[in-house]
């Protein structure tokens, strides 16, 4: 076959793959938002109050759970994973000790999410009788993501030149001084990068959290010591335990609304980091 | 009066089980130009890198022997590198600016050492700038990124930052190996100028160079692939570069190889 002719099937193979993925992902999408954005958008059902029998009820609290639930786990894990990562990527001699914890995050990140969901259930809710709370299911989330969090973090920070590094030190900085004024604001941009995935995977999970946040509540959460239910995990709820007569409604409605949650915070944080990104450009 | 700044003393230095540098003994001389020569892989870079201890960074480096600098050990357990590195600057290879403005690149240094009010800074910044021969051709856009210069305003502007922590000697490792020819002029007009106050210790591959701006020339080499690198012969510029003592030396600089 001459040279053009393979280039142009190439194409066109690689083309057909890269379609039928967006064709997947599209189909997905659309199915959930044919079915649900119209009961998503009822203000009764996203202004809502849960029922537990009756037909009718809403999510709010649910929404509020996943919201605060977000926050709690990047309030917690983000200041962990940096802080791993400057270690692991700036401070660490290559040793016995990094193989292992390197070894470790490899093995926590094979683990299945239900694992950690019932890690967090015996040691959170059940020995330290926190009971079902969102401080359970944060802390709980935040090791689920330690891994990837992590990874990405000192990806970020190895993409620093080492000449950054050099010109530092050789001035007379501090390895601390250098990490803190030098590397870690180069790598900012590639660190809000790596925080954002996780946000969709934090909205999204239900294993990790149906055993330690709870699953179904009347009131919006206050405290993170309340009880809450996440919205993923009220789907999984609703769909498979409810006594409510539209629970289908309520499934297909609750889907189309985490899907509509997950994008708005997806392209919030995008415009946070890009912002931070420009500024951090310009100088100053 | 020739005043000896740093002097270095059967110096060995190994990467692991590797040597790199054996048995290195050199004098350099205040408010003079050293150019250290020698082929590729030579351990001049590395012999240099020795003189601020930025080796020191790198996992696995044992140094062996004496580095005076003013009489003073820098190698000795409790002499601190933090501050040898303010009183021997280096200059990089390849322009390394931070990603930051041109005022912050060069308030850099001074802000470590506490320097906090405006004016103070204003001040240095601008001397400094001016002493690097830059401040002409950026006084206008100082909050402009320094990666946006080109790369000689950017090497300069790195010689603007060393100068701003008010150093003693000055180490240039091949300043001039990634700019232009025009710029590599510039550079070498201002290490003429810079050599009244500072001591300064160049590493070049550039033999014209070292003839051209250097007052003493090192020579090193690496006589079989494997061997450490060593220092062949040291001396008065002028008389190495017209009349070497030793055949190496010369085969060198004739161009014979390298």
């Amino acid at each position: 076959m001459d040279e053009r002719k393979s280039d142009r099937l190439a194409t066109l193979v690689f083309w057909i793959f890269g379609a039928l993925t967006i064709l997947v992902l599209g189909f997905i999408v659309v199915q959930i938002l044919v079915r649900g954005i119209a009961t998503a958008f009822k203000p009764s059902f996203f202004l809502g109050k849960p029922e537990a029998i009756k037909a009718g009820g809403g999510v709010l609290p649910m929404i509020i759970s996943t919201l605060y639930l977000v926050a709690l786990t990047m309030v917690i894990s983000l200041p962990l994973s940096v802080g791993a990562a400057v270690y692991l990527s700036e401070f660490a001699k290559d040793g016995l000790i990094v193989k292992f914890i390197r070894f470790s995050l490899d093995s926590l990140a094979t683990l299945p999410s239900i694992v950690f969901g019932l890690f967090g259930m015996t040691l959170f809710c059940i020995y330290l009788r926190w009971g079902y709370c969102l401080i359970a299911g944060a802390l709980t989330l935040s090791i689920l993501n330690l891994p990837v969090f992590l990874r990405s973090t000192e990806e970020a920070l190895k993409l620093v030149p080492i000449t950054y590094r050099e010109a530092s030190m050789s001035l007379g900085a501090s390895r601390w001084t250098t990490t803190r004024k030098v590397v870690i604001p180069s790598a900012m941009p590639g660190i809000i990068t790596a925080t954002i995935l996780p946000i969709g995977r934090i909205m999204g999970e239900s294993a990790a959290i149906i055993y330690t946040t709870g699953l179904f509540i009347r009131n919006i959460p206050l405290s993170p010591v309340d009880t809450a239910a996440p919205l993923a995990g009220y789907i999984w709820y609703a769909q498979s335990e409810a006594m409510v007569p539209d629970y289908k409604s309520v499934v297909d409605g609750g889907a189309a609304l985490l899907l509509v949650m997950v994008l708005v915070v997806f392209l919030l944080a995008r415009y946070l980091g890009k912002r931070f990104q420009n500024k951090s450009h310009a100088g100053k | 009066m020739m005043e000896k700044k740093i002097a270095i003393d059967s110096l060995n230095m190994n990467y692991g089980s590797f040597r790199a540098i054996e048995d290195v003994t050199l004098d350099i001389l205040s408010r003079h130009i050293t150019a250290l020569i020698g082929p590729s892989g030579c351990g001049k870079s590395t012999l240099i890198r020795c003189l601020n201890r930025m080796n020191d960074l790198i996992d696995g480096v044992r140094v062996e022997g004496r580095v005076l600098l003013d009489g003073d050990n820098i190698y000795e357990p409790t002499y601190d590198a933090i501050t040898l590195r303010r009183r021997v600057g280096m200059v990089f290879q390849r322009p390394n600016p931070f990603p930051k403005s041109i005022y912050e690149n060069v308030a850099y240094g001074p802000k470590l050492t506490g320097m906090r009010g405006k004016d103070e800074l204003d001040y240095i910044v601008e001397e400094s700038l001016k002493k690097a021969a830059l401040w002409d051709e950026v006084k206008t856009n100082l909050r402009e990124s320094g990666l946006n210069l080109s790369g000689g305003q950017q090497q300069r502007l790195c010689i603007a930052r060393v100068i701003a922590v008010q150093p003693e000697v000055i180490l240039f490792d091949e300043p001039c190996s990634a700019i232009d020819p025009v710029a590599t002029q510039l550079i070498e007009d201002l290490m003429a100028e810079l050599k009244k106050n500072y001591t300064i210790v160049i590493v070049t591959h550039n033999m014209q160079q070292a003839a051209r701006i250097s007052d003493y020339t090192a020579f090193m080499l690496v006589e079989r692939q494997g061997e450490p690198g060593r220092m062949i012969e040291y001396g008065d510029t002028n008389a190495m570069f017209t009349n070497p003592k030793d055949e190496r030396t010369e085969r060198y600089i004739t161009g014979r190889f390298g």
